[in-house]
């Protein structure tokens, strides 16, 4: 059963995602990780101002069976975070790239973006 | 079923307490107003008799060894033999006090003394420490051990090698003891890699933990390999004694190298396990490290027992007191009871009816490893996948035909150990509850064909029904006030509390 | 063997249904140079009958100890235990069965978690509470942890009226984290308040103060949490104890942080020290940092109320390295003594029970002092524990006492060298003595 991959997003092997717009990358889960996770029932809030480095500890989220931390795809200042997906973790299961986003980080060195794969590479990755 | 609190009557007691209450002393005078209260604290109002009947009804909610088959991987769920019970619970030990003079328990101090002389032949170590309540309890106590080791020695060490299907205490203690857990994989055989050992062991690595047979079941056979490399290195060889019950008479950890052992009585030593404890997690250790157990141990004289302090380079105290001393006296009346013969036989038996369920269950629930198994077996649901069944509905479904479920997803890392049913039927077991249970599992396999619905919606048969867990945890109603304050939304009917 | 049913011939049947000849061939994984080739060198099987002789025999080396009156405490206290809680926690059902991971066949052992859980947060008046850890001293040392990973500051003050093993035991948990420890030192048998003042600083994680001290003494608990709380630091109550809390103003409304409390006299006998069981109470912020299991209330398929444990995420078999601690095994038979004697007790019973603990402990000290031979070395209100230094030699007291069946208060200078505290005695009086105990005590002390 193949999870869906969103072309022209950026993917770690930690199953986070980045969409990259003017300089300012927004991060969440891939359909694999909330998948595999199963209902997820805490996220813990991400700091606004919080400066991370390229897979660093970004913040933490739990289903019932598991718990996993959520890793910085890029390096930056988180600038914005999503508070709808704190109060109801459910969309994150839902709409994992689109209402389920996580923080918004303003990106410091677009290099690093040659670190992470893109749709197809992530594809591949999970698909074994 | 109804909470005690719902139960309660205004002015209703239970309590038996003598006529005399001191009452000329003036309680006032005794507490000083920044402590005082006036109020009572709110707790239930019901009699004995009503106590009685919440109890006992309650405990028919729950299924124990005594009812059946609880073939739970990794807990040897054994039979706990009454007399030891009885043992236990002799006067003189239970009304002693742990900081009475020495002379008035000897006794207790003489139990100690000989069940640490017992368990170092057992197992083929030094010296136990009493102390640890868990098996986990042991685990810090053992890498606190191993920490000041190197301390003592000016050999600072940082990390510690845990293979990956170690049990979750194995890396959560080495956090507690301040190293960073390194995984070492399992090879295509389910046993420690050799090679990706040998790679990571370096003069920074405390140690190993390793438990043997390991939790999918199977004993290393590069044993000898994994103590070359880690000794090699002047690290330390840590023995998760989870499993013993499949190595009575056929290997002790003493003599393949291992320098900490530790024990969960409450697992192959009989003791109950009492809903999750207590139990008790015996640290024994060789020679070499002996100077950093815990204090005190009991030592003898000659004449008199006592608790004698292990010195300054103890790493301190894990509890206070000594020791779970109730669960050691049926440990000693368990190892009395079996004798060298009796806890061979142990091993035998377990093994083979981990292998016999193995060989019938195998076409059925693909193994994580085609081979002999130790005292356990690890199968897999991961076969049923395609049928919309995850390893969780097996389980729930075997709940209708009167078992308990074996222990499932764990062990857990892919590839082979995936959606993994570990089944664990102990010595007491007999072939016919085996028989029955195979035959159960079977008649599982079909109905998870052509009736999935039916595990998926499982069980059916028990006093309730699948739990929401995913509903508790994002809830949180941790006590009944909790509850209280939520009674509007939570809209229960009578029929929903009153079962 | 009577525990292993299966026959030698049902043996050799099943070894033939696996495919092998010989029970050899299913270990031979198990390397020839780690056999273990003789016969284990512990005594031959003894049968039921020479086993119980032989235990009644080691146990009669005991003094005997059930028509013994203890005056001594200092974290185990002698306390009636009800026959209805002993009958009720035989059934097997209770007894024999595992961890409630399959709530569907653990409601027993999972509702009586929760309503402990009730009983604990009402004695507290803290929000949530984690039903089991070992015993007080091993949830003190947790605390710390829990406190260090709440504030992430490396300094701990821990109080000279601490309990001597949980201190050691603290010290011990927290070694791998190389914090500094400052010791809080006592005056006039409570803690150093002012010491307490310059002590803390931005730096401390948490102070660790129990209430009822280990001399008895009752402290101003509040006042302590405002000195503490200034500096953004956590107070940590230990509570050695917990029949205190039937009669005393609760620590969360003094403002404790974390309460970690050791709860054998709510019904566990003393066995030599071990197994008793602790719980760790806490605020709502603090859930999530808590180690150990606990139990939540939800529905089940039929929307029946259900008890299942949560928030599981924290545990060893989740988080692993991560977790919160790596407990798993606790003390789960002692939560359900514990619910068993605080629903007997009642709140009623227990408020009754917790200051006649006060009151009897308060007369038996005033006879002490009548009687000329003892003086107070310090002045502080006192639970059910107090300190008296013995004009008489301590040693001709305790054979005095074992000879008329007490068991003798503790010399507190097996735990405590400074001079001051020479031939000072810590006695505990709980409702198992009698006035005409307390009277014969008296009387005995006297000549």
């Amino acid at each position: 059963m193949a999870a869906k991959v969103i072309e022209g997003f950026y993917y770690t092997q930690t199953d986070e995602w980045l969409k990259v717009e003017d300089n300012v990358g927004t991060v969440g889960i891939t359909d694999y990780a909330q998948d595999k996770l199963g209902d997820i029932v805490y996220l813990e809030k991400t700091e606004k101002g919080k400066k991370v480095k390229q897979g660093e500890t970004l913040t933490a989220i739990e289903s019932v069976k598991a718990a996993s931390d959520i890793y910085a795809p890029t390096s930056g200042e988180v600038i914005e975070v999503n508070e709808k997906v704190v109060e109801d973790n459910s969309i994150i299961n839902k709409e994992p790239y689109g209402e389920g986003w996580i923080a918004k980080i303003k990106i410091e060195n677009a290099d690093e973006l040659k670190n992470l794969m893109g749709a197809k590479e992530y594809s591949e990755y999970r698909e074994e | 079923m109804k909470l005690i609190f719902e139960k309660s009557v205004k002015a209703r007691d239970g309590y038996s307490l003598p006529k005399d209450l001191f009452d000329e002393v003036d309680i006032k005078s005794c507490i000083p107003a920044y402590a005082a209260t006036d109020a009572k604290k709110a707790l239930s109002e019901v009699s004995e008799v009503d106590v009685i009947r919440h109890f006992t009804k309650l405990s028919k909610f729950n299924y124990g060894v005594d009812d059946g088959l609880y073939p739970l991987g990794s807990c040897t769920m054994k039979y706990n033999p009454k007399v030891n019970e009885k043992l236990a619970s002799l006067d003189n030990f239970v009304c002693a006090p742990p900081l009475a003079p020495e002379e008035t328990v000897q006794g207790c101090l003489e139990l100690m003394y000989d069940l640490n002389k017992l368990l170092c032949e057992v197992t083929g170590v030094d010296q136990y420490t009493m102390a640890p309540a868990s098996g986990a309890h042991g685990e810090l106590t053992g890498v606190l051990i191993m920490r000041q080791h190197f301390v003592d020695h000016d050999d600072k060490r940082h990390k510690m090698l845990v293979p990956d299907s170690a049990h979750g205490t194995n890396p959560a203690s080495c956090t507690m003891g301040g190293f960073k857990m390194i995984e070492v994989r399992s090879n295509e055989k389910g046993t420690v890699d050799i090679k990706q050992l040998k790679d990571l062991m370096d003069e920074d690595t405390a140690g190993l933990y390793l438990t043997n047979p390991n939790t999918v079941g199977l004993y290393d056979e590069g044993i000898r390999d994994i103590e070359g490399i880690v000794h090699g290195k002047g690290g330390l060889l840590y023995y998760d004694g989870a499993n013993l019950n499949a190595s009575f008479g056929i290997m002790r950890p003493g003599d393949a190298g291992f320098d900490i052992v530790h024990l969960n009585l409450h697992k192959s030593f009989s003791t109950p396990h009492g809903g999750g404890g207590p139990g008790s997690g015996v640290i024994g250790v060789k020679k070499a490290l002996i100077p950093y157990l815990p204090t005190p141990i009991v030592t003898f004289d000659g004449k008199k027992y006592h608790l004698s302090d292990v010195g300054e380079k103890s790493i301190g105290m894990v509890r206070a007191f000594w020791g779970n001393f109730a669960v050691l006296v049926k440990t000693y009346a368990w190892i009395l009871s079996m004798g060298p013969d009796g806890l061979g036989n142990s091993s035998e038996a377990s093994v083979i009816n981990a292998n016999y369920v193995l060989a019938k269950l195998k076409k059925y629930y693909r193994p994580a490893y085609d081979r002999y198994c130790g005292h356990e077996c690890v199968l897999t649901g991961r076969d049923y996948k395609k049928y919309g069944i995850k390893t969780l509905d097996i389980a729930k479904r075997l709940m209708d035909y009167g078992f308990h479920p074996p222990t499932i997803y764990f062990p857990h890392f892919e590839p082979y150990a995936e959606e993994t049913i570990m089944v664990e039927p102990p010595e007491s077991e007999s072939k016919e509850v085996l028989d029955e249970f195979i035959d159960a599992m079977i008649k599982i396999s079909n109905e998870a064909k052509a009736n999935p619905e039916l595990l998926k919606s499982a069980p059916h048969n028990t006093r309730i029904r699948r739990v929401d867990d995913v509903l508790a945890a994002k809830r949180p109603i941790l006590n009944y006030d909790d509850e209280l304050k939520l009674k509007d939304e939570l809209k229960y009917k009578d029929e929903d509390i009153n079962f | 063997m009577r525990y292993i049913p299966n026959t030698e011939e049902q043996k050799k049947e099943m070894l033939k249904e696996i495919g092998v000849s010989s029970f050899e061939d299913l270990i031979e994984s198990v390397p020839q140079g780690v056999r273990f080739k003789r016969k284990l060198n512990i005594p031959e099987a003894i049968s039921e009958a020479e086993l119980e002789e032989k235990i009644y025999q080691i146990a009669k080396k005991n003094s005997g100890f059930f028509l013994m009156k203890p005056l001594i405490g200092a974290g185990a206290y002698r306390h009636h235990v009800p026959e209805a809680e002993k009958f009720l926690l035989q059934r097997e059902e209770f007894w024999t069965c595992y961890t409630p991971y399959q709530p569907e066949l653990s409601q027993g052992t999972l509702q009586s978690m929760f309503e402990f859980q009730t009983y604990i947060a009402r004695l507290t008046k803290m929000d949530v509470v984690i039903p089991s850890i070992y015993d007080g001293a091993s949830a003190t040392a947790e605390a710390a942890l829990m406190s260090f990973r709440l504030t992430h500051r490396n300094k701990i003050i821990i109080s000279s009226t601490l309990h001597p093993h949980y201190r050691k035991t603290v010290k011990t948990y927290i070694a791998p984290h190389e914090p500094e420890i400052v010791e809080l030192p006592y005056k006039d048998g409570l803690v150093d308040i002012d010491k307490l003042e310059k002590l803390i600083d931005a730096g401390v994680a948490s102070v660790i103060v129990q209430n009822p001290n280990f001399f008895g003494g009752i402290e101003d608990l509040a006042e302590i949490c405002e000195l503490v709380h200034a500096k953004g630091a956590l107070l940590i109550n230990a509570i050695a104890e917990s029949m205190s809390l039937g009669g005393l103003r609760a620590p969360g409304e003094m403002g404790a942080d974390i309460v970690a409390g050791e709860a054998q006299s709510f019904g566990m006998e003393l066995n030599y020290g071990g197994p008793y069981n602790a719980y760790l109470a806490t605020r709502k912020q603090f859930l999530r940092q808590l180690p150990g299991r606990i139990v939540g209330e939800t529905v089940d398929a039929d929307g029946k109320r259900v008890f299942v444990m949560t928030m599981r995420a924290r545990e060893q078999d989740i988080r692993r390295e991560k977790a919160t601690s790596n407990i798993c095994t606790n003390h789960g038979l002692n939560i359900l003594a514990a619910n068993i004697y605080l629903s007997l007790m009642g709140t009623e019973g227990l408020y009754k029970v917790s200051l006649l603990n006060t009151k009897a402990a308060h007369y038996l000290e005033n006879l002490l002092l009548k009687s000329g031979k003892f003086e107070r070395v310090f002045h502080y209100p006192f639970y059910n524990e107090f300190l008296l230094k013995s004009k008489n030699s301590v040693s001709t007291l305790s054979e005095k006492l074992l000879k008329n069946n007490f068991i003798p208060p503790l010399e507190i200078g097996k735990f405590y060298k400074e001079e001051g505290l020479k031939d000072v005695l810590l006695f505990a009086v709980t409702e198992i003595l009698s006035r005409q105990d307390l009277n014969r005590v008296a009387e005995i002390l006297a000549e």
